[in-house]
């Protein structure tokens, strides 16, 4: 409890870092924020093209939106996941690339990774009202879920920080986390339903049937992984314009929740000896 | 007890001296450990008390593990052994201009760099414009801190620390910052503060600096408290054992 009102109290100090983050990036650049769009879109590019004309990874049409565009159907995935894996990949390093204001200054720490969950969140939220204004263009009536949008925008990104969390005191004492995390997150970015549909995942899956003779099936397994959740439930919500499984929305939370918890778990126990670990 | 600012007793404080540090993944794994260290106490049983109000000075030769207390102080390092109690709010000035962004402008570093040091968006803009007087940047306020001189730069991270209003302010050696003309602006500022009742700690290798603000002084040897009084027989002491060991 003490440790939250410590959080707490240095709520202006996470904002004027978030804000740093923020303004530090894209500070003297002609496009400014714009800047923020070019690498989803340069990713949509290229996925759009290479799955969705050259492999046709036909996504099944927006039910019952009706949309059936592979542009917006991936960026709906892949908007959450870039936001994910920015914060996971810059978390990590919030503590190392701060070491000196560490080792000079005493404020609560755990500010340094989470302004990075706020200024990536910024930028998230900027590139989803774009994605937003273009459903709407495309005939895709988003307006009425927005309010759930938000709600697991935010489940997703104490997901991230929870994960960020670990990840930043890990990189303190094993420095190359940093490099692992970057091969990790491109993996887990493929097991992720997130540049194929989950329709071809599911035909894979009774072609394969059991794997190793067990009755495991490959759809077992993508359940394990939290991501796919979130995407799907992302694209229920935008895509197809319906509500999701219930179940889903919880498996949603308690992933959230439970990364939050060990995260600032793990945070909390090494944090004192961070001064001299850097 | 009522008079003291900060009381410490019997302060320890190990690090471990690496002989093998594997800091990677890679490396703790194909060497099987993660490091091979032993022992080193860089403090060691370290008790006295500072009186509120006072200014007080840490001398010692380099290594002597003045600035490991200073840390111990500032709540950045932790003690294996022994309590610190403090009361009231302490700032600590251990290096100034950390946490500066070099593409944002002056002021807004200023009020970055403020509320790192604990300080309220209101208190700091209360004491915004003392802060600009005293590092003399106000031409410069709108530039982005890339551009300002290393002596600008110190000059305005110096006084955003000054400027926190702490009861017991911290400072390491940054005495040696900036111009004459500055120098005799801070002395000012260290006086100001004690005619204020607020506890100065500082750390100084200029006997004469120690001489003019402090009048208690703690003296270490190699982590270890050799004498604690009075400034002026203190520094005197030290000054001897100091000769003594150039001569021997």
């Amino acid at each position: 409890m003490n440790y939250l009102r410590e959080v707490f109290a240095s709520r202006e100090l996470l904002a004027n870092l978030t804000a740093r983050e923020i303004k530090g990036k894209y500070r003297r650049t002609v496009f400014g924020q714009l800047w923020s769009l070019a690498n989803p879109l340069a990713q949509m590019i290229i996925y759009s093209f290479v799955f969705g004309l050259i492999f046709r990874a036909n996504p099944p049409a927006g039910n019952p939106s009706g949309l059936n565009i592979f542009a917006l159907w991936l960026l709906c995935g892949l908007l959450p996941w870039i936001f994910f894996s920015t914060v996971i990949t810059l978390g990590a390093g919030s503590l190392v690339a701060n070491a000196g204001l560490i080792q000079k200054v005493y404020f609560t720490r755990i500010t340094l990774p989470l302004s990075i969950v706020g200024a990536s969140a910024y930028n998230w939220g900027f590139e989803m009202a774009v994605l937003l204004v273009a459903l709407s263009i495309f005939g895709s009536f988003v307006l009425p879920w927005i309010p759930l949008v938000i709600v697991v925008m935010l489940l997703l990104a104490v997901f991230a920080a929870g994960l960020a969390l670990m990840a930043a005191v890990a990189n303190v004492y094993f420095r190359d986390t940093e490099y692992l995390l970057t091969i990790a997150l491109q993996i887990w970015m493929f097991l992720t339903p997130i540049i194929y549909p989950m329709s071809l995942v599911e035909k894979a899956s009774t072609d394969v049937g059991g794997l190793l003779g067990t009755s495991v099936s490959l759809i077992d397994l993508y359940r394990l992984n939290p991501m796919y959740h979130f995407v799907e439930v992302f694209r229920e919500l935008l895509y197809d314009n319906r509500l999701p499984d219930p179940v889903q929305l919880l498996v949603c939370f308690a992933w959230a929740t439970g990364s939050l918890v060990l995260g600032a778990f793990v945070f909390r126990r090494n944090e004192r000896n961070l001064a001299e670990a850097l | 007890m009522t008079d003291n600012a900060v009381r410490i007793h019997g302060v320890g404080k190990s690090f471990r001296l690496y002989r093998e540090r594997n800091q990677t993944l890679k490396s703790a794994v194909m060497r099987g450990r993660t490091s091979v260290h032993e022992e080193f106490w860089a403090l060691r049983d370290v008790t006295f008390d500072v009186p509120r109000g006072s200014t007080f000075g840490l001398i010692g030769s380099n290594g002597s593990g003045k600035s490991t207390l200073l840390k111990c102080l500032a709540n950045i390092y932790h003690p294996n052994t022994g309590t610190i109690t403090h009361r009231g709010r302490i700032a600590a000035m251990l290096e100034v201009g950390s946490g500066f962004h070099s593409e944002l402008t002056g002021r807004e570093n200023i009020f970055l760099n403020g509320s790192i040091l604990g300080m309220r968006k209101r208190e700091i803009a209360r004491n915004f414009d003392d802060i600009v007087e005293f590092s003399g940047v106000e031409k410069f306020l709108d530039q982005p801190v890339k551009n300002y001189s290393s002596g600008m730069y110190v000059r305005l991270g110096f006084a955003i620390a000054i400027n926190v209003d702490p009861d017991i302010l911290i400072a390491d050696e940054v005495l040696a910052v900036g111009d004459l003309e500055f120098q005799d602006k801070c002395f000012e500022k260290f006086r100001a503060l004690r005619a204020d009742g607020r506890t100065v700690i500082l750390v100084s290798h200029s006997m004469s600096s120690v001489r003019q603000l402090c009048d208690r002084v703690a003296w270490l040897d190699r982590g270890a408290l050799r004498v604690v009084g009075d400034a002026h027989t203190t520094i005197a002491a030290y000054e001897v054992a100091v000769q003594q060991g150039r001569q021997g």
